[in-house]
């Protein structure tokens, strides 16, 4: 592999923020190998930033130290190297060690986000749930925008079964980043896991409306794809828990009103569900498991 | 009289070598040099802290909420509780970096003399405004001090006389053909005009040109609400509660009507039919 197209790759996964630290580290040694640190001029910080956190991830510390002490060497004082060496200290020390040095850092610049979040990571990693609660909820009030913030709530909520905080910790990323249908699909199962049938059937719909295609005369033939499948599952699932017991349609946390012609919905699930499984897809072949989706639509 | 007249004039190539090329060569190393001095002064931005963010963020909480309340995202309960916390916060002032405020004070706008904070982002401003001002005074002095009343340079194309108060500033002969250009105003034409070749020596965004920073002062900055600047957010909070209201008044669920929605996209519906 040239150097250049390495480089290239680099750069791509840098800018995409992938973790891809096998790849990174392999074509980052490369790159040291072959002298390529020079000919990147400026972007060479950040591509020693990149090699370090991939050689923490695949355990050679020994490539991380190199690359950290010249970091270190350019940068004196950096924020941004704080944080590199804290997760080299959380590599190999154990996590008291890392919360002495975050707490450290944090005291002499209590507003610094990236060392916050390291620290409620190790808070959570190490099993004091509601300290990681009570510190990322804290961090939230400050840092209202971090969608990643409050995705990582709800899912610490979920975790310890209080579907409804996460519920309403997904609400706040629903405000921030309303255009993602993935997070309107996590809310709209999370309602259904805290038994909020009515919610969860009107935001799987809304799910199905922001990604099925705008055409609505060609929209009967295509077959759903991807996250839409999924959403349609859910409202099959939750269509015909409301036909089995029609209580359900009005236990509601939210005070949501029930769906209307709920029948209807059930059907079109069904229909739904059944031309995704029937049309060939993208490879061109039909999706296996089709002889037991059909089983699981008939089922009453 | 003379206009008809062809006249040339002579000019000695020693006043080009010594008072052109000197004043041309002067203004670019002064405006390079301002450049590294104004990098120099430059303080850190200071670090605001953890109180002073949260303060600093509340309101952009309530702009994001209210930003799409008419086709809102969110279920009517969970829009109301947040709007309601938002709104009894800010009138408690629970997002006041020092704490709601206590008895009786009435919410005295802060002088910004007063704030010390406010005094460094003043000083800054006054102190670049400084390192403008006193070169350019300086260079001013000495060309009026020994070329006053030179004949620099002729220019190469016609001119109306409109241009001779430009052109031939410190040299006050009617007659003269506009396109001869006085010492003084060789200063004033370098001065306005040596922006692109700071430019293209210093790159985009240089502190080297003076002549932009002659149409600001540093108080100017106080009124507009810049980074850093005090603002008195009591007042701004105050004022966002009644904004809450009114988005709160407009506020609808996106997903209210999904499922008729859905059913009508796929025909099972007719496309307005009157819900029962």
């Amino acid at each position: 592999m040239s150097l250049q197209s390495a480089l290239g790759q680099l750069a791509t996964y840098r800018s995409q923020n992938t973790r891809a630290s096998q790849d990174i580290f392999e074509k980052g040694s490369l790159v040291l190998q072959k002298n390529g640190l020079k000919k990147m001029g400026d972007n060479s910080w950040a591509f020693l930033e990149q090699l370090t956190l991939a050689a923490i991830d695949v355990g050679r510390l020994d490539v991380a130290d190199q690359c950290l002490q010249s970091l270190t060497d350019k940068f004196p004082g950096s924020p941004r190297v704080d944080c590199i060496r804290g997760i080299r200290v959380e590599a190999t020390e154990p996590p008291e060690v890392a919360l002495k040095y975050y707490g450290e850092l944090l005291e002499a610049d209590s507003a610094n986000a990236a060392i916050w979040k390291r620290r409620i990571s190790i808070l959570r990693r190490t099993g004091k749930i509601d300290k990681a609660v009570t510190e990322l909820s804290q961090y939230l009030d400050t840092f209202y925008t971090d969608v990643e913030g409050w995705l990582e709530l709800a899912d610490m909520y979920a975790t310890c079964g209080q579907y409804d905080y996460s519920l309403q910790a997904l609400m706040h990323v629903l405000l921030l980043a309303p255009q993602n249908p993935f997070h309107v699909l996590q809310a709209a199962e999370t309602a259904y896991t805290a038994g909020d049938l009515p919610l969860s059937v009107k935001m799987f719909l809304t799910v199905v409306d922001m990604t099925d295609g705008d055409d609505s005369d060609s929209l009967a033939e295509s077959a759903p794809r991807g996250i839409t499948v999924r959403a349609w599952y859910g409202v099959k699932l939750c269509a015909r828990r409301i036909a089995r017991d029609a209580r359900l349609a009005t236990i509601s946390p939210s005070s949501t009103p029930p769906p209307k012609h709920n029948n209807t919905l059930d059907e079109l699930a069904t229909e739904r569900l059944r031309v995704a499984y029937s049309s060939s897809g993208q490879k061109g072949e039909i999706a296996k498991g089709r002889e037991e989706v059909f089983t699981w639509v008939a089922a009453p | 009289m003379s206009s008809q007249v062809h006249m040339s004039l002579y000019l000695d190539p020693q006043i080009r070598d010594w008072v052109l090329f000197p004043i041309t060569l002067v203004m670019i190393l002064v405006g390079v040099f301002r450049h590294y001095v104004v990098i120099l002064l430059q303080s850190t931005a200071k670090k605001l802290s953890r109180a002073g963010i949260r303060e600093q963020r509340a309101l952009a909480r309530s702009q994001i909420l209210r930003a799409t309340s008419a086709n809102s995202p969110i279920p009517a309960l969970y829009y109301k509780a947040i709007s309601q916390n938002l709104s009894e916060a800010f009138k408690s002032g629970t997002y006041l970096k020092d704490g709601p405020p206590k008895g009786d004070s009435a919410s005295s706008a802060r002088n910004p003399l007063s704030d010390p904070a406010a005094m460094d982002g003043m000083m800054a401003g006054m102190k670049t405004q400084m390192v403008m001002m006193v070169p350019q005074m300086v260079i001013m002095g000495w060309i009026n001090f020994f070329f006053q009343g030179f004949v620099l340079i002729k220019l190469p194309f016609p001119l109306t006389l409109g241009f001779k108060s430009m052109l031939q500033r410190g040299i006050e002969t009617p007659d003269m053909d506009v396109r001869w250009v006085s010492s003084l105003s060789w200063y004033f034409l370098n001065f306005f005009g040596l922006n692109g070749l700071y430019r293209l020596i210093l790159g985009g965004d240089n502190s080297a040109d003076s002549s932009r920073d002659m149409t600001m002062s540093p108080f100017a900055a106080m009124g507009t609400a810049q980074p850093g600047q005090p603002q008195d957010f009591a007042k701004l909070f105050k004022a966002e509660c009644d904004n809450l209201e009114f988005a709160e008044g407009l506020y609808a669920w996106a997903g209210d009507e999904m499922d008729l929605k859905i059913l009508r996209k796929y025909g099972k519906l007719p496309p307005n039919s009157v819900d029962d």
